[in-house]
């Protein structure tokens, strides 16, 4: 078996289920069955959550290059700009969507100004990228960038993605 | 019904505060790099590689912005946890600005010819 911690998690929720299904006895069977799913649900995405959180924080899953991006010379670039930003928008809005849902305990209305936002850095990232490959390929089409065939003589250290 | 509301907060107080703990743990510890972070490519037909880098005042003003606004963003929301807060109009236009700012130099900056020359 390749992923056990995955089969274990979803045996454990449905477990959960026929539990919460035996000790709710008072309730009506309907409640019964939408407590079972809901119980069942949130701990199944719990422990999937859980499973990736440790693996990342253990180092199974690498996360080092999180914000590092070829450069335009196509080598093994630095920390990009776009990316970084993108992350910190994510964890602030991230942040406060959870703070909110946490004080309200219902979903809130999430601002057109907000999605602006995210999709302004979206949008950043993205440009940025194409902007990178056509500079790529006018290199890699000898158009202009000099003696660009030579690469990886000894150059410059290049800086980072986008 | 009210627990289950509470497990709900709890796990995802755990996962979402997990995950911020595990990426800062690992910006501060340098295992994610940040090196070249406000260093730009630029166009060098003197280089082999056809780039070289150099310090680029976009990328500042896009990393001092994008904190400012981050930073604004979650101060209005600690001070009313009850909604999202709205941005002003004129901030997302600042953070557009400061993008295309970013993005023009870097255009200037690894484009040859009349796209480049265009934002000179």
């Amino acid at each position: 078996m390749k992923n056990p911690e995955f089969v274990a998690s979803v045996v454990l929720a449905i477990g959960t289920a026929f539990v919460i299904a035996v000790f709710f006895r008072n309730e009506d069977p309907m409640t019964k069955v939408k407590l079972a799913i809901a119980y069942a649900g949130l701990i199944m995405l719990f422990l999937f959550g859980f499973l990736i959180l440790a693996a990342i924080a253990s180092g199974k899953i690498d996360i080092s290059q999180l914000l590092e991006e070829k450069g335009a010379d196509a080598a093994n670039g630095g920390a990009s700009m776009g990316r970084f930003q993108l992350l910190i928008f994510t964890f602030v809005i991230g942040l406060s969507f959870f703070l909110v849902v946490l004080y309200k305990n219902d979903m809130p209305n999430i601002p057109t100004n907000v999605l602006a936002l995210l999709g302004v850095s979206a949008t950043t990232y993205g440009v940025g990228k194409g902007i990178q490959a056509t500079a790529q390929d006018n290199k890699e089409n000898g158009d202009g960038g000099g003696n660009g065939g030579n690469a990886g003589a000894g150059g410059a250290p290049r800086a980072g993605g986008d | 019904m009210h627990s289950l509301v509470k497990a709900a907060a709890i796990a995802g107080f755990v996962l979402f505060g997990g995950f911020f703990c595990v990426v800062t743990w690992k910006l501060l510890t340098g295992e994610i790099s940040l090196s070249y972070l406000l260093d730009g490519d630029v166009r060098d037909s003197g280089s082999s590689t056809g780039f070289t880098t150099d310090a680029s005042a976009g990328r500042t003003q896009t990393l001092l912005v994008t904190i400012s606004v981050a930073g604004y963003y979650l101060l209005q929301v600690i001070h009313n946890p009850k909604q999202l807060p709205s941005i002003s109009p004129w901030m997302v236009g600042v953070l557009g600005g400061s993008q295309a700012l970013y993005l023009g130099e870097k255009v200037q900056a690894m484009l040859p010819g009349r796209m480049g020359d265009f934002f000179k």
